[in-house]
């Protein structure tokens, strides 16, 4: 499994559409950063509500670095859909993971506020979830599960708006809004950490499964 | 050794891209099937290696196999030697830069893949191929290379050990091979029939029917040209019902 994630890591690394979603992040993260972000905790939620669609517009450029034919070799040498797909997971989650954490480490070092170590850390775990679900959400947008650039940007576009449509309800909605009070926010990630892991297993599971039938 | 037994393929409710094709492929007798365009060659392939699921029927695989597309993708930016090293690190196996070099690879294996020329991408495609330890299975091996590296490429294969699966759509010769070919033969007519019962023995005996089989509860039967309209008057006089006829 670690020569699969190096591999794709350095195809998506040669290819440069990692470029425009990380670029957008880090352009957004620089705007709630040039004067006053507010209160330390709160100071999150704008960061956290962006890595959301960010970790969905990644995941897809992730899973379909590779062209199909090229993902069919990469497939067989694999040993088959289950791994390949793992693999797609497993790096998005791990390209998140790293972007959550630059996410979490911005404000402290450039907001004149005091940030406390475990304020920090509640940050990076809000940040985490937020881009691991939007890493679940990417998987099910991209191939094998969904064929085609056009229908694939507005699932990507219409699953992103969806989550802050029903206000605070998991697995992003209530973390927003926990954020936003500075209060109940352990229980609250809590819930949505374990909806997003389930939704990255159920995306991986499905993008296995329909692999080898739209095949 | 690989077995397909008695594998169809349709996508969603469309027409059957394969139907009913039983196959055994063992090591040291490698399998060419042969075929038109549009018979299903391809598609047979996919579902040998493992990409697509049989809408029918079962596969069993070994666990090593190697697959080589029809058409390797032209703009792929990893240089040759890192696709292949990674590759082989996927598979667990060594990088075996030795089997270019027997290809006759020129270029400069550094550089971006998008940089060869067709012939040096097929060859990174099969070296590719040629490091699984149990069933190689190419599509179009010969497609872009030179006489030489086509020659070398038959000595790779039969070297292998491996089950060999391969088309060819001219007539290269692999030792020792066996041709299957797909779909109805030059000129045949296809007709699938629904309610045949005990009627088969008759419609099998009649003139220029080629091949009857039952499938399901009906049968395929493949006939002469000049012998179908008979065989259809025929096969409806005796109470079957004809779900398709295709040429």
């Amino acid at each position: 499994m670690s020569y699969l994630v190096r591999y794709l890591l350095a195809d998506v690394l040669r290819g440069q559409r990692f470029l425009p979603p990380l670029l957008v992040y880090g352009a957004v993260l620089a705007m709630f950063n040039a004067g006053d972000a507010g209160p330390p905790l709160s100071a999150y939620a704008g960061s956290c509500a962006f890595l959301y669609p960010a970790a969905v517009w990644l995941t897809v450029v992730i899973a379909t670095s590779e062209d199909p034919v090229r993902r069919a070799v990469t497939v067989v040498a694999a040993g088959g859909w289950g791994r390949a797909q793992a693999a797609v997971t497993l790096l998005s989650c791990l390209a998140v993971t790293a972007v959550a954490l630059a996410a979490a480490v911005v404000p402290p070092l450039v907001q004149p506020r005091p940030y406390p170590v475990a304020v920090v850390v509640l940050g990076f775990a809000a940040l985490l979830v937020c881009g691991l679900t939007g890493v679940g959400v990417g998987v099910l947008c991209a191939r094998p599960v969904i064929t085609r650039h056009g229908w694939s940007a507005l699932t990507a576009a219409a699953l992103a708006v969806a989550a802050f449509l029903f206000g605070q309800v998991p697995p992003i909605g209530n973390v927003l809004g926990a954020l936003g009070r500075e209060h109940d926010l352990v229980p609250n990630l809590v819930v949505s950490g374990v909806c997003a892991v389930v939704l990255l297993v159920a995306s991986t599971v499905v993008s296995r499964t329909l692999g080898p039938r739209r095949d | 050794m690989v077995r397909l037994d008695r594998i169809g393929k349709r996508y969603g409710r469309g027409p059957w891209v394969l139907r009913d094709v039983t196959l055994v492929v063992e090591p040291g007798e490698p399998v060419v099937v042969t075929g038109g365009n549009g018979t299903g060659k391809s598609t047979l392939l996919r579902i040998a290696a493992g990409l697509s699921r049989p809408s029918a029927g079962r596969v069993t695989r070994p666990r090593s196999v190697g697959y080589l597309p029809e058409r390797f993708p032209t703009g792929v930016k990893l240089p040759a030697r890192d696709y292949l090293r990674l590759l082989a690190g996927v598979r667990g196996v060594a990088a075996r830069w030795d089997l270019v070099e027997a290809l006759g690879f020129v270029g400069d294996p550094d550089a971006p893949m998008a940089t060869l020329s067709k012939g040096n991408t097929q060859k990174i495609a099969l070296a590719q191929a040629l490091t699984a330890t149990d069933l190689l299975v190419l599509d179009e091996p010969w497609s872009g290379l030179d006489a030489a590296a086509g020659a070398v490429l038959v000595d790779l294969v039969a070297a292998s050990g491996c089950a060999v699966l391969v088309t060819d759509h001219h007539g290269h010769d692999l030792p020792g091979a066996r041709r299957v070919p797909l779909g109805a033969g030059p000129g045949g007519v296809v007709v699938e029939l629904d309610r045949v019962g005990e009627a088969l023995a008759r419609i099998a005996a009649l003139d220029g029917v080629r091949d009857a089989r039952a499938v399901g509860g009906g049968a395929r039967v493949e006939v002469e040209p000049g012998h179908s309209d008979r065989l259809l008057a025929e096969a409806l006089r005796l109470g079957c019902s004809v779900r398709s006829v295709r040429s």
